[in-house]
C-alpha cells in the first residue's frame, strides 16, 4: 500500500520533471554551460580583494599606535603636528578630495587670502 | 671525453618535454572532469529544477537557485570524487532555496509598504517557452496533468524539511544516508521527515492516488 503510493507519486513527479517546457530546458542548459565554463577560467589570485582591507587595517593600526603614543604624556613621543597627521590619515574625505583634484586651485587661493 | 660527457650533462638544455607532458596531462584531467560534471549536471538538472520550483513556487527563482548551485558545485567541489557530487549538489541547492525563501520573506515585508506593480508588463514573449516537451496523447496527458497538479500542490504545501526529504528520496532517489548528507541532519531525522511527509500526502491525496 505504502510502496504503491510512493511509486505512484514518484512516477508522477518524474513525468512532471520530464515535461519541462522548452524555455526552462534551454535555460537549464545555459546554466550548465555557464557553470562548466568556470573550469576553464584561471584561478583567481587571493590578494587583490584583500589589498583595500589590508591598507585600511594598516592605517588604523598606525593611527592607534600614534594616538596611544601621544597620550602617554611624554612630549617626545607626541611631537607637534602628529595629531594632525593622524587626522589626515584617518580622514577618508580628505583623501578623496586630493584624489579628485577638483577645485584645488580655489582652495589654494582661499588659503592664500586667509593668510594675507 | 669523460670531462665532456660530465659537462654535457651539466650544461644540457632543460627537459621541456616533461613540462609539456605535465600541461597536457592537466588539460586531459580538466577535460575529463568537465565531461563528467556535464553528465552529472545534465542528469540532475530537471529534477533539481522541480525541487527548487516546488520549494520556491516561482520558475525564475527556481532556475536561479539551480544555476547558483551548479556554479557553486563546479567552483568548489569539481575536484571531489564524482560519488560525492550528488549529495553535495543537493546540499548546496537546499541551502540556496532556504536563503531565497528567507530573502523573499524579508522582501515581502518591505514590498508590503510599496504600491503594487504589474510584473507581467516587462515579460517578453518567448516562443520557445510554448514548445511542449513531448505528447503522450490527449487522454493520458489530461490524466497526468491532473495528477501532477494535485500532487505538486500537496507537496508544495508540506513543511520545508518534510518537502525536502520527500523530494530527495522520492524524486531524486537518494538513499537515507545521502539524503541526510544533503539535508545536513541525521539519518533518523530523514526517516522521520520522510514518514511524516508520506502521511501528510496520503491524507491529502488518498482519494486521488
Amino acid at each position: 500500500m505504502t510502496q504503491d503510493f510512493e511509486k505512484r507519486t514518484q512516477e508522477v513527479l518524474e513525468e512532471s520533471a520530464a515535461r519541462l517546457d522548452g524555455r526552462t530546458r534551454s535555460r537549464l542548459t545555459r546554466a550548465r554551460h555557464a557553470a562548466l565554463a568556470q573550469l576553464e577560467k584561471p584561478a583567481r589570485t587571493w590578494w587583490p580583494s584583500y589589498v583595500p582591507a589590508g591598507a585600511a587595517a594598516a592605517v588604523a593600526v598606525l593611527a592607534v599606535v600614534m594616538w596611544s603614543g601621544s597620550n602617554t604624556g611624554n612630549p617626545q613621543l607626541a611631537p607637534s603636528g602628529q595629531e594632525e597627521d593622524i587626522e589626515l590619515l584617518a580622514d577618508a574625505e580628505a583623501a578623496d578630495f586630493v584624489a579628485d583634484g577638483e577645485d584645488l586651485e580655489f582652495y589654494e587661493w582661499a588659503a592664500g587670502e586667509v593668510e594675507s | 671525453m669523460t670531462a665532456f660527457v660530465t659537462l654535457a650533462g651539466v650544461y644540457s638544455t632543460p627537459d621541456i618535454s616533461s613540462d609539456f607532458g605535465v600541461e597536457r596531462s592537466r588539460d586531459q584531467d580538466l577535460m575529463t572532469t568537465s565531461r563528467a560534471l556535464d553528465q552529472f549536471l545534465c542528469s540532475v538538472e530537471k529534477r533539481a529544477f522541480k525541487i527548487a520550483q516546488l520549494g520556491l513556487r516561482n520558475d525564475d527563482d527556481a532556475l536561479d537557485a539551480v544555476q547558483d548551485s551548479m556554479m557553486k558545485l563546479v567552483q568548489s567541489y569539481a575536484a571531489r570524487s564524482a560519488d560525492e557530487w550528488r549529495p553535495l549538489f543537493y546540499r548546496i541547492l537546499a541551502n540556496r532555496i532556504r536563503d531565497m525563501q528567507r530573502r523573499r520573506t524579508v522582501r515581502g515585508r518591505i514590498m508590503a509598504w510599496l504600491p503594487a506593480r504589474d510584473s507581467e508588463d516587462d515579460e517578453d514573449f518567448d516562443p520557445i517557452a510554448q514548445a511542449p516537451s513531448h505528447d503522450p496523447g490527449p487522454a493520458k496527458r489530461l490524466e497526468l496533468d491532473e495528477a501532477i497538479g494535485v500532487l505538486e500542490t500537496a507537496v508544495a504545501g508540506l513543511p520545508p524539511r518534510q518537502q525536502q526529504a520527500f523530494l530527495l528520496r522520492n524524486l531524486e532517489g537518494l538513499d537515507v544516508n545521502e539524503t541526510a548528507s544533503a539535508m545536513g541532519c541525521s539519518e533518523g531525522s530523514v526517516k522521520t521527515h520522510y514518514f511524516r511527509a508520506l502521511e501528510n500526502l496520503r491524507a491529502k491525496l488518498g482519494e486521488v492516488f
